[in-house]
């Protein structure tokens, strides 16, 4: 993937500005009162800015995961049921897991991890086995997470003392540290660089990552050059959905402190959009996560002091994304005219 | 037109496809009732040209005239399995009865026009369970229902025994006896000799010449074709056969390719040829050596643990990642070798010296190993593949067509090397739809039908005739 300075993006942002002014105007605000509300509300303090890194952060594990699923091929769109069933897992852990505190959160997270991992590798076996499709089984699995949490959270694992459907609180070992003082960030968003870092060794400097990207470019050659793909498959998804289930165990452990089913507003589907508008490439989908994290707290912060409905913020994510679309369509159809 | 005895005309045509120029400033005539040939390498244009004489595409320069209607026979049959032949020939243009589809009318008149050209055929068959050479009959019927007076063959025995070759010729020099203008595109020279009155040569889009076949040789064609002789195949060495790949009763199935209870033999440097018209069993035989499919029998090899190499046969879908480096390329197949991946990390210092290597050794070009794959030419990827199936010197070898769809001094010079390696001790199995590749480096020849060996030949006793006979099944 190459990435070269061209006028595209200018073009690009200013089709997405427009479309976001409009959207404003509609909603009867001034473009440039919404933006400069958006924009304050996503960077314009240290609160703010913290309430950004905490919606990147919550966007980048599950578009890591993302990114090392789709580079082998696999549509991996169940990110959400395997953060939920990360958050899950270890708030389950976190809760009663008595240790000193870098063991307990370390089992904590590796708990999460698990979590996901198992959900992942559920859909990678259905598509082993049975050949079924990894799109459909990892979508539904997406829904079988959010009932199983909704019913243990209501049944055998409710606090006693808790008047919602939430698990009890984890121990106070299991807390993550927090990164900015006087906000809700947590130390996840370094976490989740070293994950990038760690994905895009995997990818470029190992075989298992050189397997991985052949299976998803070439899977007929790849199966002919010695890769067992129905394992690889398996290994794949297992560790796309421990990316994701990472993410959950970092927002119980960083901010709620607890499972409740209010963990995620649907950070796994927008990390599909994330991971694609970074081009599948670890660094950039940690751009493209600061970005549609800056949009998700920035689109609260305007709702209340612009009068803008938070969901133009989702008007202008749709934007550009069909902009990112129709300039890969653009391109393709550029390179396929040659 | 102004000679009544061309019946197609091509003036100066120009086409490029992006910055690519096809062709430049070609010159064409076909004459009335001749069998003109247009031969040329893989990529010289001579799909381009029939298509662009067909009206499928529009030449950016030049003029094309015809007499009467022009007919196009492709490469890839273009014909509905399910349906009977007369509903293949009639589809587009049925008769009708009212809205209905006039049945008796429309086979009547395609059993007709089939006894009137001599095509033996049964009208009422499932095209599915028709031999290819029939099928390429049924194409060709549905064209002659236009009464084209200018018939364009694309390749038309690429996938035919020698013997329906003959046959399908016997039909086309009957059309042109009665006036059709036929222009064959093919790379076959010996047909072009045995069939055409005349040859137009294409090179890089460029007409090279125009010559009565009376008048010219292979040889001469052949150095018109490539710009330059053909590079002499490596002598082979005699030596001691040492045992390597025993296959005994072997039945397997993938798709449509099926062998059953096949027994074969492979040395330790010899090359054996399958010889046998396309979907006979090949790709069944490959992959289960390759342990690529379920089988029952056994597959065994002399020495433990031994080192197989593949060259297969789809490059593009098979043997490569098109969109990967060449340097990574060079890698792929290689990955899983301690050697070449110490400990699961890719070293790729070692990666590049292998791919150094082999672009040195083959001649590839460009020479620059960063470039994606696909931007080479066929010839230069597949120079790749076969360079890279000898790097890690293995003990057997499965090449299936490992020239095809190459231009010809690629082909020489990746035969030369298979013989080199046969020569180096490397058990070869060469798994080929081109009977004269077989016949130029095989020591041993097996014929396959319908996935079972028909007969046996060794350089001796290599009997051309009879290969082509036992290849459509006959004794």
């Amino acid at each position: 993937m190459k990435h070269r300075l061209q006028l595209e993006p200018i073009i690009a942002i200013g089709i997405v500005l427009i479309i976001g002014s409009l959207t404003m105007l509609l909603a009867g605000v001034s473009p440039i009162d919404g933006f400069s509300a958006l924009l304050f509300g996503a960077f314009g303090g240290r609160s703010e800015i913290g309430e950004t890194l905490v919606q990147t952060t919550a966007l980048l594990f599950p578009a890591l995961g993302i990114c090392l699923a789709f580079r082998s091929g696999l549509f991996n769109i169940g990110a959400e049921g395997q953060l939920i069933m990360g958050g899950l897992f270890a708030g389950a852990l976190g809760a009663n897991f008595n240790a000193p505190p870098i063991i307990a959160i370390s089992a904590m997270l590796v708990a999460g991890m698990l979590g996901g991992g198992i959900w992942g590798a559920i859909a990678g076996w259905m598509k082993a086995r049975f050949g079924a499709s990894e799109v459909i089984a990892t979508l539904m699995l997406n829904f079988v997470a959010g009932f199983v949490a909704l019913a243990l959270v209501n049944g055998p694992w409710k606090s006693p003392l808790a008047s919602g459907a939430e698990t009890a609180p984890l121990l106070p070992v299991a807390f993550l540290p927090s990164l900015l003082p006087g906000t809700r960030l947590s130390i996840a968003p370094l976490l989740a660089i070293g994950l990038a870092v760690v994905i895009f060794i995997v990818l470029q400097k190992t075989v298992f990552g050189f397997d991985l990207r052949a299976m998803g470019d070439a899977p007929e050659a790849a199966r002919r050059s010695g890769v067992n793909i129905a394992r690889l498959s398996i290994i794949a998804l297992g560790l796309s959905g421990a990316c994701a289930g990472l993410g959950g165990a970092t927002i119980v452990g960083g901010m709620l402190h607890r499972f409740n089913t209010a963990l995620s507003p649907g950070y796994g589907f927008t990390a599909i959009a994330v991971a694609l508008v970074g081009e599948l490439n670890p660094f950039w989908i940690c751009v493209a996560a600061l970005g549609f994290g800056a949009l998700e707290s920035g689109g609260l912060a305007m709702q209340a002091s612009a009068q803008v409905p938070k969901d133009a913020i989702h008007v202008i994510e749709g934007a550009i994304i069909l902009v990112l679309a129709a300039r890969r369509y653009i391109v393709t159809k550029r390179t396929a005219a040659v | 037109m102004t000679d009544p005895n061309i019946a197609l005309r091509l003036r100066n045509i120009h086409k490029h496809f992006g910055p690519v120029q096809s062709l430049r400033g070609v010159d064409l005539d076909v004459r009335v009732g001749e069998i003109h040939a247009l031969v040329g390498e893989n990529g010289a244009g001579k799909s381009t040209l029939a298509a662009i004489a067909y009206g499928e595409l529009a030449a950016d320069e030049g003029t094309v005239e015809a007499i009467g209607a022009v007919g196009l026979v492709h490469q890839h049959f273009e014909l509905i399995g399910r349906l009977r032949v007369w509903e293949n020939i009639i589809l587009g243009r049925e008769p009708r009865k009212g809205l209905r589809l006039d049945t008796q009318t429309a086979r009547r008149s395609v059993a007709e026009r089939a006894s009137e050209y001599g095509l033996d055929l049964d009208v009422d068959a499932y095209v599915d369970t028709l031999p290819v050479g029939v099928q390429q009959r049924v194409e060709l019927l549905r064209e002659l229902e236009r009464r084209p007076s200018v018939l364009l063959l694309d390749e038309p025995t690429a996938a035919l025994a020698p013997d329906e070759i003959a046959s399908f010729f016997r039909i086309v020099v009957a059309l042109s006896t009665h006036g059709t203008a036929v222009l064959v595109v093919t790379h076959k020279l010996q047909e072009v000799l045995d069939y055409a009155s005349r040859v137009t040569v294409l090179r890089h889009g460029s007409m090279i010449a125009t010559k009565e076949t009376a008048e010219t040789s292979i040889g001469e064609i052949a150095t018109m074709m490539i710009g330059g002789e053909i590079p002499a195949l490596a002598s082979r060495k005699a030596h001691d056969v040492l045992p390597c790949l025993h296959v005994t009763d072997l039945t397997a199935q993938v798709d449509d390719s099926t062998v059953s209870h096949l027994a074969m033999d492979v040395g330790s440097g010899e090359i054996v040829g399958i010889a046998g018209v396309e979907g006979n069993g090949q790709t069944a035989i490959a992959d289960a050596i390759l342990g690529l499919c379920d089988f029952d029998g056994s597959v065994t090899f002399a020495v433990k643990d031994p080192r197989i190499a593949a060259i297969p046969q789809d490059r593009l879908r098979e043997a490569v990642v098109p969109g990967w480096s060449v340097c990574e390329n060079m890698l792929l197949s290689r990955q899983h070798a301690a050697a070449n991946a110490p400990r699961g990390w890719l070293n790729r210092t070692t990666m590049r010296q292998a791919a150094e290597t082999v672009v040195r050794d083959f001649d590839v070009r460009p020479t620059n190993i960063d470039l994606p794959l696909r931007s080479l030419s066929g010839g230069n990827q597949q120079k790749i593949v076969v360079g890279r199936s000898l790097l890690d010197s293995p003990h057997f070898l499965l090449a299936y067509n490992p020239t095809r769809g190459i231009d010809v001094g690629a082909a020489a010079l990746v035969q030369s090397r298979l013989i080199q390696a046969r020569n180096d001790g490397i058990a070869i199995l060469l798994i080929s739809f081109d009977l004269d590749e077989i016949l130029a480096v095989a020591d041993r020849v097996l014929v396959l039908f319908r996935g079972e060996i028909r007969g046996t030949f060794t350089r001796a006793t290599l009997d051309r005739a009879r290969i082509g006979r036992l290849m459509a099944g006959g004794t």
